[in-house]
Parts: C-alpha cells; sequence; structure tokens
C-alpha cells in the first residue's frame, strides 16, 4: 500500500500539487486507521490529508480518477496487454475495491493506455511505460498511433518565439525605441532597470528617513513599562514605548502582456522583478483572457527564463483574445479576497476588451478594497475613445489614469504613487512636507515635457487667494 | 472505538447534520491526534463543528479568537507580575527571617537564588487558551477560531504547539501536553495561511451543503417549520447564491430566515414574503434589489401555476 501511495503523491506532485513525506506518511496512516472500505471514502481520506488548499481540490480529483481506475489496454499484441494486467492486479493487491462504483458522480472513466511493445516485465512495476493516447486514436497503422502517444505535452501548435506587434501605435514606438524589441531583456537594459530603480528608491529614501524617527514614536506602554522596571522597583528608568506599525507599502499589479502592450508590459514585468529586492509587499499577476499570480516566480526566476515562459505561453494562454472583463471577474473571485490590508492597484492594459462583457462593476468592489488605483496604458488619450477600448469606463473607477511610454514614465509612476503611500502613513507634518515636495516636482519645467501627457496642467489653486498673474 | 458513523449520529443528536467528508475529519483527527484546518465560506458552521463536537464529546471547549496583534501573551502564557510582586512583598518578613541564618551576603544570596525557582513556578503562570488546553485534566476541545485573522509571526508561534502540543517557556523548560486536545483551526480565506501550517493539519473545506442536508439542518433547529416551507426556502435561497451577489447567503442566513418564517408563522413562500423578511438574506442594498427580484420572478411563477 505504500508504494501506491507514494506512486499516487508522485502522481500529485507531478500534477502541480506540493505533497510533502509528511503528509504522505498521514494518509498511509489514515488508511490504515479507517480500513479501506470504498472508493468514495478512501478518496476523502487521502483529500483530507493530501491537499491543503481549495484550489487544488479539482486537480486532485482528476488525478485520482485518472490513477485508480481500471486501466484498459491498447495493443495488437495480446500477450504484453495480459501481462500488463497482472502486473497492475499484482500491484494494486488490495486496491481492487478501487473499481469504479456505479453512481459515483465525481468520476469519470480511465483513459485508455498505450504500451511500448518493447517492454520489460521488470518495467511494468514501475508504469513508466505507459502514455495515454486518445480513444480516436487507436486505429491506422501502429507506428502511427505509437507516434501520436509520444506526442504528449507538445500537442499545441508551434508558436513564433518572437512577439509581433499589431498595433499601429506600437509599431511607431518600436521605431522610435531603437532597441531592439527581443523577448528577453539584455544585460544593458537591467542594468539600466537596475539603475532607474536604485534613483528611485534613493530619492524615496530620502523623504522616507525624514519620517522614521517620528513615526516609530508612540504613547507610553504602560504594562510594558511596569514589567521593565519590575526589578527597579516601579521606578521607570527604563520606559517602554508603545510602536506604531511600520507598514510595508503594499502593491498590487495586474499586467496586461497582450500583443498590442508588450513592450510596455515587458518593462513593467522587468520593474517589478527589480522592485522585488526592495522593501516592498507587491502581487503581480499577468493576465491575457485568464489571469495568473507570479509573485514567486519573480521572486525566483531569472527573470529572462520568465520572461520566455510567458512568451510561449506556459502561464497563460496568449492565443486567446485579450478580456478585461473576463480577467476582472476571474481576479474577485480567485483573489479579491485575500488581498491583505488596504493595497494600492496599479493596472496596466490598453483597456481593449475585443467587445467582450466589461464587467466594470468589480472594479468597484476593488475599489472598495484598495487604498488607491492607478491604470497604466501605453496609448494616447486621443484613441481611447476609438474602438474597442473601454478606457472611458474603467478610467472612471480609478483615482489617475496615466499614460507611460518609455521606461522613465514608468518609474516616475511608480514613485509618485509610493511617495503617495508613504505619505499616508506619516505624520500630518511629514505629509505635508512630502506633498510639497511632490509639487515642486511637478512643476519642475524640464519634467513636465518628459512626463507626456499624464502631467497636471490644470493651474493650481493658491490658498493664500492671490492670483497668480 | 468511535467510527465515522458513530462521530456522524453523535453530532446529529447535538444538532449538527454533518456529511462524510466531515465525519471522516473528525474521526481521523480524534485518532491520529492532528489538528483540522476548517476553510469556507462565512456562515457555514465552521465555528459551529466545534462548538456541536464539544458538546456532542463531551470536552471542554477553549477557544482563542484570534485578531490581528494577537501574541504569545494573550494565546500561550503569561506571568503575573502582579502577584509576584505582591508575594514578594508578603513574604517579606519571612525572607528576613529566612536570609537572617546566613552568614554574609554571599551566602545569602546564595540561599535565595536557591528559591528563585519559587517566582517562575506554575503558581505565577496566566494560562491563556492554548497552554490551558494542553493542561486540562480531561480531554479537551481547541478552537483557534479564524486563525486568518492573526499575523505571519503568530501563525509561526502556533507550529511547535500544533505538531508536537508542547510550550516552551524558557524559564520553566518544556510543559507537554496531559492530553493532545483535539484541535479546531478555522479561516475564512481572508489572507493565505502558510504551507508549514497546513502541513500540520488535515485540511477539510466546508462548502454550502446539498440540498437535502441543508433541508436537515433547517428541520433539526426548528422542527415545527413544516417540511415543504424548509424545502422551497432552501431551494430558493440555493438560486440566491447563484444571484453573483455581495454577499450571498449562507446556512447561518437561512437558519435566520427559517427562525424570522417560523416567527411569523408563515406557511407558503410568497413574493410578499420574500420583500418583507429580505433583510435577514441580503446584508447589501444592492443585493436587497436582486432578491427581491428574484422572488417575484421565481415565486410569483409558480403561485400562478
Amino acid at each position: 500500500m505504500e508504494r501506491i501511495i507514494a506512486s499516487f503523491v508522485s502522481a500529485l506532485r507531478e500534477n502541480g500539487i506540493r505533497v510533502s513525506p509528511g503528509e504522505s506518511l498521514d494518509a498511509v496512516q489514515a488508511l490504515a486507521l479507517c480500513g479501506m472500505e470504498g472508493r468514495k471514502s478512501s478518496r476523502q481520506l487521502l483529500r483530507l490529508t493530501l491537499v491543503k488548499n481549495v484550489n487544488d481540490i479539482p486537480t486532485f480529483n482528476e488525478v485520482f480518477n485518472r490513477f485508480f481506475s481500471r486501466f484498459k489496454f491498447v495493443d495488437p499484441q495480446n500477450e504484453i496487454a495480459d501481462l500488463m494486467d497482472a502486473a497492475i492486479i499484482n500491484m494494486e493487491g488490495e486496491f481492487n475495491y478501487l473499481d469504479q462504483l456505479p453512481g459515483d458522480d465525481h468520476d469519470e472513466g480511465g483513459p485508455l493506455l498505450k504500451l511500448d511493445s518493447d517492454i520489460n516485465p521488470e518495467d511494468l512495476a514501475e508504469l513508466k511505460s505507459l502514455t495515454e493516447i486518445d480513444p480516436d486514436d487507436t486505429e491506422g497503422m501502429e507506428i502511427v498511433v505509437q507516434m501520436k502517444g509520444y506526442r504528449g505535452k507538445a500537442k499545441k501548435a508551434p508558436r513564433p518565439t518572437r512577439r509581433y506587434t499589431q498595433n499601429p501605435l506600437t509599431i511607431e514606438l518600436n521605431k522610435s525605441n531603437s532597441v531592439q524589441m527581443g523577448i528577453t531583456f539584455t544585460v544593458e537594459e537591467q542594468i539600466a532597470m537596475q539603475d532607474v530603480v536604485s534613483r528611485m528608491m534613493m530619492r524615496l529614501r530620502k523623504d522616507m528617513k525624514r519620517m522614521k524617527n517620528n513615526q516609530n514614536r508612540g504613547k507610553l506602554h504602560v504594562i510594558k513599562t511596569i514589567q521593565k522596571n519590575y526589578r527597579h522597583d516601579m521606578v521607570p528608568f527604563q520606559v517602554a514605548l508603545r510602536r506604531k506599525r511600520r507598514e510595508k507599502p503594499r502593491l498590487v499589479v495586474l499586467c496586461d502582456v497582450s500583443f498590442s502592450v508588450s513592450h510596455a508590459s515587458r518593462f513593467m514585468l522587468l520593474l517589478l522583478h527589480t522592485l522585488q529586492n526592495q522593501h516592498l509587499d507587491v502581487r503581480s499577476f499577468i493576465f491575457n483572457r485568464e489571469i495568473a499570480e507570479i509573485t514567486e516566480m519573480l521572486a525566483n526566476m531569472p527573470v529572462n527564463d520568465l520572461m520566455e515562459a510567458i512568451d510561449v505561453g506556459d502561464i497563460v494562454d496568449l492565443d486567446e483574445n485579450s478580456s478585461f472583463g473576463q480577467v476582472f471577474l476571474a481576479f474577485k473571485k480567485r483573489y479579491l479576497e485575500n488581498l491583505r490590508g488596504r493595497p494600492a492597484f496599479i493596472i496596466l492594459g490598453d483597456a481593449r476588451n475585443n467587445y467582450d462583457e466589461a464587467n466594470d462593476w468589480v472594479l468597484d468592489e476593488i475599489r472598495e478594497k484598495a487604498r488607491y488605483m492607478l491604470w497604466l496604458t501605453p496609448e494616447e488619450r486621443d484613441t481611447w475613445s476609438r474602438g474597442d477600448c473601454l478606457m472611458d469606463i474603467y478610467g472612471a473607477y480609478c483615482d489617475k489614469v496615466e499614460v507611460v511610454k518609455t521606461v522613465d514614465d514608468l518609474s516616475l509612476v511608480v514613485e509618485d504613487l509610493l511617495r503617495d503611500i508613504y505619505a499616508d502613513h506619516a505624520d500630518p507634518i511629514d505629509r505635508k512636507r512630502l506633498l510639497e515636495a511632490k509639487a515642486a516636482e511637478i512643476y519642475d519645467s524640464k519634467d513636465y515635457y518628459t512626463r507626456g501627457a499624464g502631467g497636471n496642467s490644470e493651474p493650481v489653486f493658491d490658498p493664500a487667494g492671490r492670483s497668480h498673474w | 472505538m468511535i467510527t465515522e458513523q458513530v462521530v456522524k449520529d453523535l453530532l446529529n443528536t447535538s444538532g449538527y447534520i454533518a456529511d462524510e467528508a466531515i465525519a471522516t475529519a473528525v474521526f481521523l483527527a480524534l485518532h491520529m491526534e492532528k489538528p483540522i484546518l476548517i476553510e469556507g465560506p462565512p456562515g457555514v458552521g465552521k465555528t459551529g463543528l466545534a462548538k456541536a463536537l464539544s458538546s456532542a464529546l463531551d470536552f471542554p471547549l477553549v477557544r482563542l479568537q484570534c485578531y490581528e496583534g494577537i501574541d504569545e501573551g494573550k494565546a500561550l502564557y503569561d506571568w503575573e507580575y502582579g502577584k509576584q510582586l505582591l508575594y514578594t512583598q508578603l513574604l517579606r518578613t519571612q525572607l528576613d527571617t529566612y536570609l537572617s541564618v546566613s552568614a554574609d551576603l554571599r551566602e545569602a544570596v546564595e540561599r535565595l537564588s536557591a528559591e528563585e525557582s519559587l517566582f517562575f513556578s506554575k503558581n505565577f503562570l496566566v494560562q491563556r487558551p492554548i497552554l490551558r488546553s494542553f493542561l486540562s485534566e480531561k480531554r479537551s476541545l481547541l478552537l483557534i477560531d479564524e486563525i486568518d485573522r492573526s499575523d505571519d509571526e503568530f501563525e509561526a508561534l502556533l507550529l511547535e504547539c500544533l505538531s508536537d502540543f508542547q510550550v516552551s517557556i524558557p524559564e520553566l523548560g518544556v510543559i507537554e501536553a496531559k492530553r493532545k486536545p483535539l484541535t479546531i483551526l478555522t479561516s475564512n480565506g481572508t489572507r493565505m495561511i502558510s504551507d508549514a501550517l497546513r502541513r500540520r493539519c488535515l485540511y477539510l473545506y466546508i462548502g454550502y451543503p446539498e440540498l437535502d442536508r441543508e433541508v436537515a439542518i433547517v428541520r433539526a433547529k426548528f422542527p415545527d417549520l413544516c417540511e415543504t416551507l424548509a424545502r422551497r426556502m432552501v431551494e430558493f435561497l440555493r438560486k440566491v447564491r447563484e444571484l453573483n451577489l455581495r454577499k450571498p447567503p449562507s446556512v447561518s442566513e437561512t437558519l435566520d430566515w427559517a427562525q424570522v418564517l417560523s416567527i411569523l408563522k408563515a406557511t407558503q413562500l410568497t413574493p410578499e414574503v420574500v420583500a418583507n423578511t429580505v433583510g435577514v438574506i441580503a446584508k447589501h442594498q444592492t443585493d436587497l434589489q436582486k432578491v427581491t427580484e428574484l422572488a417575484t420572478q421565481e415565486l410569483s411563477a409558480t403561485w400562478n401555476g
């Protein structure tokens, strides 16, 4: 039995469920305790002990059905099929009861299996040489059938390795941006981004330092002070103050990776990767039609490997049309409840919904959870109302919509956002100082032109009531 | 030996209608002495399971409600500084006589430090929920409620307690549980629980119950509500859950509604009844509207037919 559990666990692991050795031991113990009374109860036992996440339950059911189902063998030479059957029965032994029970609604029939014809009886124990084939594929020449069996995961049509741009705007952008647009980043690009980010963090840190001292100071913590001065007979030599929590700025980034915005999302991802090392709590998601979280991958994978994985479509399918409505809905379902604190949201995308349902009410709910919502789009304002672009609808829910076209734009926008978040936590005095510093920066004449259309063109209201003229 | 069926029947008698997954989980937790981590939408009876279990198995319930900022002083143990201080004051004369026999200061210090452990003994230890359940003479039921509200640090603190059922107190050493409590953790999923904690627990997901079980739950709580009305009610609520509401009604809302209907002595589910009592099932303004609309659609159709 232990062997069967072990191979079942490895099947689970192959399907992306993380199972620790301790948990497989639990499973064995649980099966021993409850006895094996039927397929349904065994599935329950295994699920209780091996699966620790709701989202993994469908995968588990699928793997369970595939693993513990009667295999049917398709093979021209019957001897091997018989041998195989014998081996399986031998191996399953007490697991015979796992045959399908009628009326069990979670079950589906097991897949048909294909045997390699040069199989050794020793190999049978490992069950390694089994490959799945489609029931429709069993006809035709043997070699064809075998070839089909081998294709396995590579069933998807090959994709061009380099993305092409569809949007005339982006083609133009590419021209101006004389750097060749590969999928992966060159060393120079990475260094440049690190440079941008470190400059950004330096500027921020300068402001933060000013606030830090004030921020930590709090009221007297009476109990802790008494405890601390207990040995001094309650004479408060040492004072314990309540620490204010210093919150990390929390960010949630949703990044469109479809072709039309690939040039912008590329840099966004690089920026995120570089930011990951800083003192920030960032959760990153990418989407096209489906959405996936890449926070872990950004932290642990080399950025170029990640970019390639995204480009091949391993993480989200890139062949589909992007749909913001679907993505928002999926995001609400899967992640919105799990967000801690009040994060700032950054959404990067062109809001081109391919005429799908807008689902803009989800943004309203996200807004409730978010401290701040920022939409970044690579398209100029003039094009927002053309075609399937829903920028005007989505933009209404955001605190700010910014046009970003270069790395510098992007870093300026993110820096502003971080500064806003820090300012939110700061003491009133610091907040005022920070905002003043920011205001001065916006009206820096040099800055005005480099910031694109995002800059504020309205005159400032002077609280003293004096006219600017 | 308690089998799964016995667990199920026990829970039934205390008014909790369990399905097989729940019964199996409880059975395993009892025998493997492992905590159960229960997740699921709010109001499906996660805490209710713990309460029902404690009364069914006659385990005293020790409840620890988690919140942001909870620490070991609130969850495990604390020293009673006031009492320690009071005792030193009161025992001053005894101490004087006790120490007066010593020849010099060095000897006095040695004598005193020999008795040091007196002041850091269990007498001065305040037992917080986890330690209290560990030290209980009878096997107890430890409910760690809404673990997702606590901080990551607190979760890490729980790891030792939950895997080995012991508490390390620097002054006293390791205190092991006398009887390992049946431990239940609940989470609403407002934050992901770390894998380390999940690994130490059995994992049970309680979703919305099936039609028959929900009817049975209603019938168990309100036996005077007639069967057909209960069924109509539950069927309607199941449709409401599919409406994509901000806060879909859960089992606790079903029970509230059943109570309201039995107080109002309603015999039939009509759009008017729903409109009058909609505040019990929908908790947002936009939801109210959707539910009343559904009621006019669904219920008047059957009314006419």
